[in-house]
């Protein structure tokens, strides 16, 4: 069964004014296709597709052309979103919930029901190490711990794929080791984790396969224990042709 | 169905919380007792008065939660982008839009609720006479006028690329929707093919907000027939509903 699909994307953004429309093109005939349970990076500069394509395979912005599949569903599809978690590049959440709050929120959208629901909840802030800031409201949190905040509602539905977009975003050099620790450890449980970054080093400790994304097309896939290290110098190199 | 009864509490919950609602209350409150002031000077029609100051508040300050509130629903969760999140779940667009206008319907709704308690705890302290029917369909009339409104906002948000332009776009729907008869008029004395059309079209797409003034009348209450009532209910139903479903249309096509 394939885990991602996409064919020939194309994504232009319009920007309208009164008098005109700039038009910039996201992503250009962009193929993928992720086959392999384990841990995938889209690598690229800022502005370079990454988050675009994120948002396409989650459906919150569409395709001018072509189509993109997750467990060979068409997206938008409802059930797929049941097998899905989703950490956004940056945190954005409703502040005067209360972490236990917030999390309850989602799992009721998740489908997740009375004893499921707490003690998935439960799970979930205990592996985020957030078990003890539960009746804090998200207003008082530091960004460190939104982006925990923001991986636990990310795992609650408990999903096969799960999307990251630059999960170690923001963080100091401890919460970024945890991040990775944390994306190891949902690669042992067996899940799928597509994330994009702009930090080659993080890309080369976690992830099997990686794909260079610049301006958005994608430019190679590669996997990353057969470039010895070399990663950064193939990066460069790409972006540079 | 459970799914919009949860964002319906949620949204309520954050609302509630935001200490703007208690402001705006609290100033609500201060203006419906002001008007034990100006009853001082107005002899026989005190009564009068202290109802006629309250209600006034009652709708000025709901129409202010309606219009800010609306606009906090689905355009600024795009701006500061929680709402992208929220719709990476198994959660239907249609749903967590409409789940979002019930929560905020039910704020308010809470709001009308202590306002007119405190309006009429004001009349019983002054040992005014109380015509609690006349007063309650008052204040259900603005709070169906507030339904009406926030479907106008909502509608507009999902065009609008700001929360500036929605707020000043609904705030003047508003007014202008107190004018419809004066519009009509208008467009009955006008020459020019265009301008008449134009202001015939405004007159047709207007909601006309003085369907609803209740509390302009409360001396001739006997003007309100039930079937009277049920129309004005029907009328702002329908209207609501209208601009819901395409607002449902337009969240659907919308990109966040």
């Amino acid at each position: 069964m394939g885990i991602i699909r996409i064919e020939n994307v194309r994504k232009i953004y319009i920007r309208k004014s009164l008098w005109n429309a700039q038009k910039r093109i996201a992503l250009e005939n962009l193929n993928l296709d992720i086959e392999e349970k384990g841990v995938f990076g889209l690598l690229g500069l800022n502005g370079s597709g990454k988050t675009t394509t994120i948002k396409l395979l989650l459906g919150l912005v569409f395709p001018d052309n072509g189509n993109l599949f997750i467990f060979d569903k068409k997206i938008p599809n409802l059930e797929v979103r049941k097998k899905i978690g989703y950490l956004p590049e940056a945190s954005y959440f409703f502040k005067y919930l209360t972490a236990k709050e917030l999390l309850f929120f989602y799992a009721e959208l998740s489908f997740l029901s009375g004893k499921d629901k707490q003690k998935r909840v439960d799970y979930v802030l205990e592996f985020v190490g957030l078990k003890e800031s539960e009746k804090v409201r998200l207003a008082d949190f530091s960004k460190g711990m939104l982006q925990r905040i923001a991986m636990a509602q990310a795992l609650l539905g408990n999903p096969d794929l799960l999307f990251l977009d630059e999960p170690t975003g923001g963080l100091d050099p401890v919460g970024i080791r945890k991040m990775r620790e944390l994306i190891l450890r949902l690669r042992d449980e067996g899940k799928t984790v597509f994330f994009s970054s702009h930090f080659i080093s993080e890309v080369e400790k976690v992830c099997k396969y990686v794909g260079i994304l610049h301006k958005g097309k994608l430019k190679k896939t590669l996997e990353v224990s057969a470039l010895n290290g070399k990663l950064e110098d193939i990066f460069i190199q790409t972006i540079s042709e | 169905m459970r799914k919009l009864w949860v964002v319906a509490y949620y949204t309520a919950i954050e609302s509630i919380r935001n200490k703007v609602f208690y402001i705006t209350l609290l100033f609500a409150l201060i203006v419906i007792s002001s008007s034990i002031v100006f009853s001082q000077i107005s002899g026989e029609v005190a009564g009068r008065v202290i109802v006629d100051v309250g209600l006034g508040a009652i709708e000025l300050f709901a129409l202010l939660i309606a219009i800010f509130g609306v606009v906090r629903l689905i355009i600024q969760e795009i701006e500061n982008r929680t709402i992208s999140v929220v719709l990476s779940k198994p959660i239907k667009r249609s749903t967590y839009l409409l789940g979002k206008y019930i929560g905020m319907s039910g704020i308010i709704f809470l709001n009308i609720l202590i306002m007119f308690s405190g309006l009429v705890l004001l009349l019983l302290v002054k040992g005014e006479e109380i015509v609690l029917n006349s007063l309650v369909l008052a204040v259900s009339f603005v709070f169906l006028k507030m339904l009406l409104i926030m479907a106008i906002g909502l509608f507009f948000s999902l065009f609008s690329t700001s929360s500036v332009s929605t707020i000043a776009v609904t705030f003047m729907i508003w007014v202008l929707g107190h004018f419809s008869n004066e519009i009509k008029f208008l467009s009955e004395g006008m020459t020019m093919f265009l301008s008449k059309f134009l202001m015939k079209g405004l007159y047709y797409i207007l909601p006309n907000f003085q369907y609803f003034n209740f509390r302009d009348f409360l001396e001739c209450s006997f003007l309100f027939s039930g079937i009277n009532i049920f129309l004005v209910i029907v009328y702002a139903v329908t209207y609501s509903a209208i601009l819901i479903g395409f607002s449902i249309f337009l969240f659907s096509r919308r990109e966040v």
